[in-house]
């Protein structure tokens, strides 16, 4: 069953049509890519399922409902990180976790900040403030308010762009397992095309504002006569 | 029953709504508290204004005009409530911006409405905070006692407040609607106000026209209404209700352009853009 259902997205911004026509659709626990070269319109896709742009046709579904106009209920089950998103700055990491645990209603914030703290080995910053931590911990915190409310859908925008590949790594192996335990889907766009080749059982090319490839890393190599998935894309930017 | 479920209370229930706004509040307070500047602000300007004023009145006095110290001081006092009001909201929603934060406070449960709600009670607290320490000041220093206002106080101050937040929230429409250069509307607005409202002389100095503007000002009903109170009057409650019922009208307006600034900003892709 899709959990995520955008047909027909369309978005104008003065002559630029950003997005063309995107349908796409996201099922029960499943990881989904998103990729294409810079101006594709993948993130004002991402912000139009997220519902912080309101699209000039076509809808947004999230888990059977209209976006539009079920937005708190959509929302709450859902989360989102991006590496051009920060978090309040002046406040130490426990205070954003416990905050953000509060404005998606936890039951029990304390309990679950502790949880996430201790999953994405916060611990040693936890009374740090969010400005005096490195790219590769701020992302950590990014990832652990993510998934405070155990999202059914989790949507990251280039979640591992500030991070070295170490960084990079672990924190995919700890989504993907994370993931895997909630039993969460996962929309994310990535210029690296080795962690979507890894991460993800079905990917969408975007060029010039509309899809113009889709399924596994697999069957789009095979689709392209390419290697693997850095050369679809090359192949797709290309035209 | 999906995890995420058994997390999170029911989103649309009563408690949910509670927690949200209480969430917005607390990181604001937090964020106050990890901020001395911020802390220091609060009373600064204020006390400032005060000590300007204060002396000023100890001049008139001297010069034996009448009410000089009651009309000034309880005018500085009634007027920062109007200015913190306005101003507050527009910082907490502007922090958001700054931090580049203000995304993931969108993509949240949180509704519109409780995020507004969130930002008033919280600048509640700080005006409430700024004001005790002012009338503090006031007695120490000048010996006005801001009780001297007697039972209008209440409603003077409940009409300031819901005047200044009506501004603070045309200050986050324009926010919202022109971008981050538009903050200094959210500043100076409330200034717009300040000589039209007859805040340190009586409205009937003021031009013709103008004073046909300061009528449906509801601020220059609350400080002609202090006046009238410090001079040995009662308290005109029909003024006031005139002044609480534009009030009304205000706030239900500039709910409704925060309302369309926000739908025009998700049309347009600006939230998306707020803080690059």
């Amino acid at each position: 069953m899709a959990i995520l259902r955008a047909s027909h997205l369309v978005k104008r911004f003065g002559p630029v049509t950003a997005v063309r026509d995107v349908s796409l659709t996201v099922g029960e626990g499943e990881i989904v890519g998103l990729l294409g070269p810079n101006g594709a319109g993948k993130s004002t896709t991402l912000h139009m399922l997220l519902g912080l742009i309101t699209p000039d046709a076509g809808s947004v579904e999230l888990f059977g409902m209209e976006l539009a106009r079920h937005r708190t209920e959509a929302l709450s089950r859902l989360n989102f990180a991006a590496s051009y998103v920060d978090l309040p700055g002046v406040l130490r990491v426990g205070e954003v976790l416990d905050a953000f645990a509060r404005l998606y209603a936890l039951r029990r914030p304390r309990e679950r900040v502790a949880e996430l703290v201790e999953l994405f080995e916060l611990g040693p910053f936890v009374k740090r403030r969010v400005m005096a931590l490195s790219s590769g911990q701020r992302t950590r915190v990014q990832l652990a308010k993510a998934l405070l409310n155990a999202p059914r859908l989790l949507v990251l925008d280039e979640p591992t762009a500030n991070l070295d590949p170490d960084a990079g790594d672990r924190i995919r192996g700890l989504l993907t397992r994370v993931a895997a335990e909630n039993g969460s889907a996962m929309l994310i766009t990535s210029h690296n095309m080795r962690e979507v080749e890894r991460m993800c059982d079905r990917v969408h090319f975007l060029s010039g504002g509309v899809i113009v490839a889709a399924g596994s890393a697999a069957e789009l190599a095979g689709h392209y006569g390419a290697e693997d998935l850095e050369e679809v894309f090359l192949k797709v930017a290309r035209g | 029953m999906s995890q995420a479920s058994t997390l999170t209370l029911p989103p649309l229930g009563l408690a949910a709504r509670r927690t949200r706004v209480m969430g917005v509040v607390r990181r604001d307070f937090a964020a106050l508290r990890r901020s001395p500047v911020r802390v220091f602000e609060i009373f600064f300007w204020p006390s400032v204004e005060l000590v300007l004023w204060g002396f000023m009145t100890l001049f008139l006095r001297a010069q034996r005009v009448p009410f000089a110290v009651t009309f000034l001081l309880g005018a500085v006092l009634l007027w920062q409530v109007l200015q913190k009001a306005s101003n507050e909201i527009s910082i907490a929603f502007l922090e958001d911006i700054w931090s580049r934060n203000l995304l993931n406070v969108q993509v949240s449960p949180l509704s519109s409405a409780e995020y507004l709600a969130g930002l008033v009670l919280f600048s509640l607290g700080k005006v409430v905070f700024a004001l005790a320490v002012m009338a503090a000041l006031a007695l120490g220093l000048y010996g006005f006692g801001v009780t001297t206002i007697g039972v209008g106080l209440v409603p003077f101050m409940g009409v300031l407040l819901v005047l200044g937040w009506s501004l603070g929230l045309v200050g986050i429409a324009a926010v919202l609607r022109f971008g981050e250069n538009a903050q200094v509307i959210a500043w100076s607005l409330v200034f717009m106000v300040q000589p039209l409202a007859g805040i340190f002389y009586p409205v009937s100095v003021l031009p013709a026209p103008l004073r046909a503007v300061s009528e449906f000002l509801p601020a220059s009903h609350v400080f002609e209404g202090m006046r009238t109170v410090l001079s040995g009057g009662p308290v005109p409650w029909d003024r006031l209700a005139w002044a609480a019922g534009l009030d009304v009208v205000y706030l239900a307006a500039t709910v409704g352009l925060f309302a369309w600034a926000l739908t025009y900003a998700r049309r347009h892709g600006k939230l998306s853009r707020f803080g690059e």
